[in-house]
């Protein structure tokens, strides 16, 4: 290396010329900096242009086309749902789409969660005053003085216990000693299994029951981390889908017209606005009846919520919904005592209910009773 | 590319030295890291196919979720959403952390009453601030700023505390010499002897803000790389979407680094190390 060329790149002064445009400046600056611009004012220029420049991105990719998809006309009365990405709730986003596209708006703006604890958490600040959320989650809820209360169910039947296609479990007896998987301990998944060992003559000591999010079921399941999954549609059916996992049971097989999620609203909705929850019920109940309408709808579903809600391959859920097609069922969804007793009773058993609060402090099946005489969405997707 | 010291002002005229490696060669600065890059690329490929997994991603594979994404304009969405929500975060514990860390380097009665408090909270994970931040902020943008406020702004506090209380004693006699007043002290003495200090530790601290984005993206947001990883997660077998994200988080980190590190390159900064390289 020369003197010359050490005195020249020495000093790396921005070309004269160039200064006065901030761009410039900032690039001379901060890219070759020099002793002619302190540290100070660098930063606090970087900082601004990088703060402002980043935050309008934000608003014109995000939030902006956010706001143009959801609430095009934002009205103050519009409430905020909660719901998982699982068969169990799928009456939201259809209800929403048909919505939608019937009327041009909907009375509520769907908001998807990952997982349960963030959604009953989301619930319990007031940001969803409606909320899809496993039964015995909104009982034990109830018993610990949350004003919840369920209105309509979600679904009936839907889920199963998965087991690895190589694995020499074929009855619910050779599951013992092994490690089941179950999505949360509030899960009805947990007390189906409850009661399955039940009718196995067995109990809850001879199994090992793990907790686990059902998005991360499949894999644990390929890995052979469990010997057994269950949890809601469509991770079950994505593991025969792919070819690694085989029904042990499905539940319509162990306990018919088994519930497990539902669909819950804040009291004070009831009590200020009983109009607005008669309609979302009113709604939901007809998605649900159009879904159990034809196998068709149920494919027309199956495209719409996997593109714009779920963000699924289509595959799986035209999967789950059709084979068998009473895999899960979207209609008969109003509370009855009997479920609901059945639920307290394997609850209490299973140590997560204490037996504090009965059907008519976290029923309210009002809304549902109104919605006998309604039909399915008279709508179909064009194709 | 740094300034040259100014010592090798007087080395470039001697005799050329002994060949040793150059460490601002190109060799140096692109083909070794290249070199192992492409390594551990391959033996990924290899792994993958040796084992014969098919819920385990190849980096092709990964490659091609991101030009889905790309192709989706998703990506660009997802990595500005995250860069906004580190951006405002970090300058957020950049304005409380470093005023703080200074007044309690500086004043022993605040530290001894502070700093108990600090260490506490700096070991909880933001993971476990979830809860509070969504009943605090809601299911919007405040509350992954905060988690990700909460994860760089004791870093912050704690680099710049040592960065005073580590400070040369001569600096201080010096400028009690010249009888500054207590803000001029701060200004002109201070903060300058502990810029290098402090740029270090927000170096650091920017890398665990990103390094948060996937936890604090959980809430129910609907944009960013960590929601995009959690989103694939729900999308049953699309792991290579999980790791397209966790390679675009790595990428981006990188470049945050690259991009702190030119401050190093200040003058206000460079005096405490341009002795060392």
């Amino acid at each position: 290396m020369k003197v010359t060329d050490v005195v020249r790149h020495g000093r790396r002064c921005a070309p004269v010329e160039r200064r006065g445009d901030i761009s410039a400046v900032l690039y001379a600056d901060f890219f070759m900096p020099s002793r002619s611009r302190s540290l100070a004012s660098v930063l606090l220029l970087f900082a601004a242009v990088w703060l402002g420049g980043i935050s309008a991105l934000h608003y014109i990719l995000n939030l902006h086309t956010a706001e143009n998809k959801f609430a095009k006309v934002a009205k103050k009365d519009k409430f905020r749902i909660g719901f998982l990405p699982v068969t169990c709730h799928l009456t939201c986003p259809v209800s929403d789409f048909i919505n939608q596209k019937m009327t041009g708006d909907n009375i509520f703006e769907p908001i998807r969660f990952s997982s349960w604890p963030e959604l009953k958490e989301a619930y319990l600040s007031g940001q969803t005053p409606a909320t899809f959320i496993l039964a015995p989650m909104a009982m034990a809820l109830r018993e610990q003085g949350v004003p919840i209360k369920i209105v309509y169910l979600g679904h009936r039947d839907g889920s199963a216990v998965m087991v690895h296609k190589d694995s020499n479990i074929h009855r619910m007896e050779d599951l013992r000693g092994k490690r089941v998987a179950v999505p949360n301990r509030f899960s009805n998944q947990r007390l189906l299994i409850f009661r399955a060992l039940r009718q196995a003559g067995m109990t809850i000591n001879d199994i090992e029951l793990v907790e686990m999010p059902p998005p991360d079921m499949p894999a644990a399941l390929y890995a052979k981390a469990v010997d057994a999954i269950s949890s809601g549609e469509p991770f079950m059916g994505q593991t025969e889908l792919d070819g690694y996992g085989r029904v042990l049971w499905l539940t319509k097989d162990v306990w018919p017209n088994f519930i497990s999620c539902v669909l819950a609203v804040h009291e004070d909705m009831i009590k200020t606005r009983p109009e607005v929850v008669q309609q979302l019920v009113d709604g939901i109940a007809q998605s649900g009846k159009w879904l159990d309408q034809s196998m068709d709808h149920r494919m027309q579903a199956s495209q719409f919520v996997s593109k714009n809600y779920y963000h699924q391959n289509p595959r799986l859920l035209e999967f789950v919904l059709s084979k068998p097609p009473d895999r899960v069922k979207y209609t008969e969804l109003e509370p009855l005592r009997k479920d609901f007793e059945e639920i307290e009773q394997l609850g209490r058993e299973a140590g997560i209910l204490k037996g504090t609060a009965h059907f008519d402090d976290y029923v309210d099946p009002s809304f549902a009773r109104k919605t006998t005489h309604l039909r399915a969405f008279a709508w179909e997707e064009k194709p | 590319m740094s300034v040259v010291p100014a010592e090798k002002k007087t080395t470039a005229i001697r005799p050329t030295p002994p060949k040793k490696a150059n460490p601002r060669g190109a060799l140096g600065v692109y083909l070794r890291p290249a070199l192992v890059g492409l390594i551990f690329l391959l033996s990924w490929d290899v792994g993958v196919r040796w084992m014969h997994s098919d819920i385990f991603p190849t980096p092709f594979d990964v490659v091609k979720g991101v030009w889905e994404l790309a192709q989706a304009g998703l990506l660009l969405k997802y990595i500005v959403a995250s860069l906004f929500r580190v951006s405002i975060g970090f300058a957020l514990a950049t304005l409380v952390g470093v005023p703080l860390g200074l007044v309690l380097g500086w004043s022993i009665p605040a530290f001894q009453a502070f700093n108990p408090l600090i260490q506490i909270f700096r070991p909880i994970s933001p993971i476990a601030w979830i809860p509070l931040a969504i009943l605090w902020f809601g299911i919007s943008d405040a509350a992954p700023i905060f988690l990700i406020f909460l994860a760089s702004v004791f870093p912050i506090a704690v680099s710049t505390i040592s960065a005073v209380r580590n400070m040369q004693p001569v600096y201080l006699r010096a400028a009690r010499n010249f009888e500054l007043s207590r803000a001029e002290l701060f200004r002109r003495v201070i903060f300058p002897a502990c810029l290098p200090q402090i740029i270090t530790g927000l170096r650091i601290s920017l890398g665990i803000a990103w390094l948060v984005v996937v936890a604090a993206e959980m809430i129910a947001v609907n944009s960013g790389l960590g929601y995009l990883i959690i989103d694939a997660r729900n999308a049953g077998k699309r792991y290579d979407l999980v790791v397209a994200g966790m390679a675009m988080i790595g990428l981006i980190g990188l470049g945050l680094d690259l991009l702190v590190r030119r401050l190093e390159h200040f003058d206000e900064v460079r005096w405490m190390y341009a002795h060392r390289r």
